[in-house]
């Protein structure tokens, strides 16, 4: 287990910027996820980390290890794949050995290794079976009982449950969980689910056309994302387009005054607003911000009813309301008031 | 060569499976099983001169075979070359395929005619090629000599080496196709896992990929072996009238001495021996991996 640093890390393909000046450091012990979008760069960092990509610039530490240019074989990174990538011409025991087979430990020390490692993952008794006889939930802890077993300095998990069905994949999620907080490992996991690493992540790092677009557990994400695309991919956003005419003031498209909080500078700007600090009707009496807005569309979702209104020509926006007995239900064309508080409101410079 | 269509097209799934395979086993029956009965039959056959072929139901061919010391060194030839050359395909031919396997390049489909590129020319064409390369005076000696690296030529032409450098070209091909075709399939997430738990190459190649691509390995040096065996036109033109191999014996026997029953028996020896060293290397190289 150790500390991992990753330094001004840069990958270019051609004159794409694949990965571009990331710089991250995860503690021991630390869950640290990946997040992004497909093709933002989150994948190949992963990769350099393992070794199988090597870095244009930038450098990799594992504790006191430089291991920027060191191939994968000497780098103790465990993986594990989406695909699972167990070795189908070997038993579940063979696999689990691999790493101890490679290093030469006495066959005497493998046997007692392998059974801890797949009683960790609640496959004890299946040392004789092939992959091939396994379900995918099963092969994956597999997957993990092997990448365990080497005693990694850091664990790397590839986007480990997305082939899974979707009740499995709570549980091996809180299985790995457990396993990683019990172990005290180092652990990237690259995602593209969102819930998967709100759940999963101590920190989280959210990436987007190779840069990182913020670092932070998932209160400061969803709280005080850094920019716009945050504010969008983390949880959901209204967005209104306008100006920030003066600091604390915001003008709409379609000429709404809306007072924000703190917020710097002036010009074309966007204002985004959880859906769920949006208040109605009554409730929306003592906000400081309170227009009126024509219902568009109703969605029912069950808990929560996703409701879009417009506020003027140009301005659109998302609210939730909580399905609640005997809350107003409101209907397409009603008119309605909403309110939000100052400091519920975030604006951000528009970007190009 | 009409086919009538099957009947059995409109009955259920099997009948249209069997109606399926129906063209492809009379044509097999026909044009394979039928021939080789009846030259079976011709080696059990007498061959008296001036009288061609008189029924009968001897083993003098093939003892004739195995008695002639003359015609065993040719089988061991044939035997020799075609394990040079099947091994040889094998050693070129498994990083050829890899690379083409596990190629991102948009020109890959190009590189996959490019090995395919040998098949378009004729063997004989192909032969001729080697040749006007190989003889005394031809490119290679001539460039070598040029270069005043030696000062004699090198005998190439009519040799064994001529030969299996010959067949190695044709055959290297069939290789490289049927290995990248296994290799494609190995997820190459495996060969990762393998280096992430700590395995080299040569210990990921050994213990992985040569593993999993065991099925490919299997076709590709049957194939290969198989058209080694029975290689005709590079031997004679490369090998010269003085180096003897089996295919070119068997057309000998039956062309030139008109004696079809001998033709027939060293038909079935090469047969039966292709067989039998295809299995018996099979059986070893799974026994060993399995």
């Amino acid at each position: 287990m150790a500390r991992l640093s990753l330094t001004h890390l840069q990958k270019v393909y051609g004159d794409f910027n694949a990965v571009d000046d990331v710089t991250i450091d995860i503690s021991d012990g630390e869950f640290l996820v990946l997040l992004g979008p497909s093709g933002c760069g989150k994948t190949t960092t992963l990769r350099m980390v393992a070794g199988f990509v090597p870095p244009s610039a930038g450098k990799i530490t594992i504790g006191e290890r430089d291991v920027t240019v060191l191939p994968p074989w000497k780098r103790n990174c465990g993986l594990v794949f989406q695909s699972y990538a167990l070795f189908p011409h070997l038993t579940v025991a063979e696999n689990v050995a691999f790493s101890l087979e490679m290093r030469k430990v006495p066959h005497a020390e493998r046997a007692p290794r392998v059974a801890e490692a797949l009683r960790l993952v609640q496959l004890s008794g299946f040392d004789e079976r092939y992959p091939r006889q396994l379900s995918g939930g099963q092969q994956q802890r597999v997957a993990l009982a092997r990448a365990l077993a080497m005693q990694p300095d850091v664990l790397l998990l590839d986007e480990p449950l997305s082939n899974l069905d979707a009740k499995l994949r709570q549980e091996v999620r809180v299985e790995i969980r457990d396993l990683q907080r019990k172990l005290g490992l180092t652990t990237i996991m690259v995602t593209h689910d969102q819930e998967e690493a709100l759940t999963m992540a101590d920190r989280l790092v959210v990436m987007e056309k190779g840069k990182v677009r913020q670092i932070g557990n998932q209160r400061e994400l969803y709280e005080r994302p850094a920019d716009r695309f945050v504010a969008g991919f983390i949880g959901r956003s209204a967005f209104l387009d306008g100006e920030a005419t003066a600091p604390g003031r915001f003008r709409s498209r379609g000429g709404l005054d809306i007072d924000v909080g703190a917020a710097a500078g002036t010009g074309a700007a966007t204002l985004a607003l959880r859906p769920e600090r949006i208040s109605v009707a009554a409730e929306a009496g003592t906000c400081v911000n309170r227009f009126e807005a024509r219902v568009e569309h109703v969605s029912y979702l069950g808990a929560l009813l996703d409701i879009d209104v417009r506020l003027s020509e140009h301005d659109r926006m998302l609210l939730q309301l909580p399905n609640r007995q005997g809350s107003i239900e409101p209907k397409p064309g009603d008119t309605i008031t909403i309110g939000w508080a100052e400091d519920a409101g975030l604006v951000y410079p528009r970007e190009p | 060569m009409s086919t009538t269509a099957p009947e059995a097209v409109a009955g259920g799934r099997t009948g249209l499976a069997g109606a399926l395979v129906v063209p492809a086993t009379i044509f097999v029956a026909i044009g394979l099983i039928g021939p080789v009965a009846i030259l079976f039959r011709y080696s059990l056959n007498q061959f008296i001169p001036g009288q061609f072929m008189v029924d009968g139901l001897t083993i003098e061919n093939y003892v004739k075979f195995f008695t002639d010391t003359y015609y065993l060194n040719v089988l061991m030839r044939t035997v020799r070359v075609a394990v040079v050359c099947t091994i040889a395909c094998l050693i070129m031919g498994f990083p050829l395929a890899y690379v083409l396997a596990r190629t991102e390049s948009r020109f890959k489909n190009l590189l996959i005619m490019a090995v395919v590129l040998p098949l378009f020319v004729g063997n004989a064409v192909r032969a001729a090629g080697w040749m006007t390369a190989f003889g005394n005076r031809g490119a290679l000696n001539a460039s070598l000599m040029g270069l005043g690296l030696i000062n004699q030529p090198i005998e190439i032409m009519f040799t064994e080496t001529a030969v299996i450098i010959g067949i190695v070209a044709v055959n290297l091909p069939f290789m490289v196709l049927t290995l990248q075709s296994v290799i494609e399939g190995i997820n190459r997430n495996v060969e990762e896992a393998a280096f992430s738990l700590g395995a080299g190459p040569v210990t990921m190649f050994r213990r992985v990929l040569w593993p999993l691509a065991l099925p490919g390995i299997l076709a590709g040096t049957i194939l290969t072996f198989i058209l080694a065996m029975n290689a005709y036109a590079t031997p004679v033109l490369l090998g010269g009238p003085k180096f003897q191999t089996m295919g070119p014996l068997v057309y000998g026997q039956f062309a030139q001495q008109n004696n079809w029953p001998f033709g027939g028996a060293i038909s079935f020896i090469l047969m039966t021996a292709t067989l039998l060293l295809t299995v018996a290397a099979h059986l070893i190289v799974q026994r060993r991996y399995r």
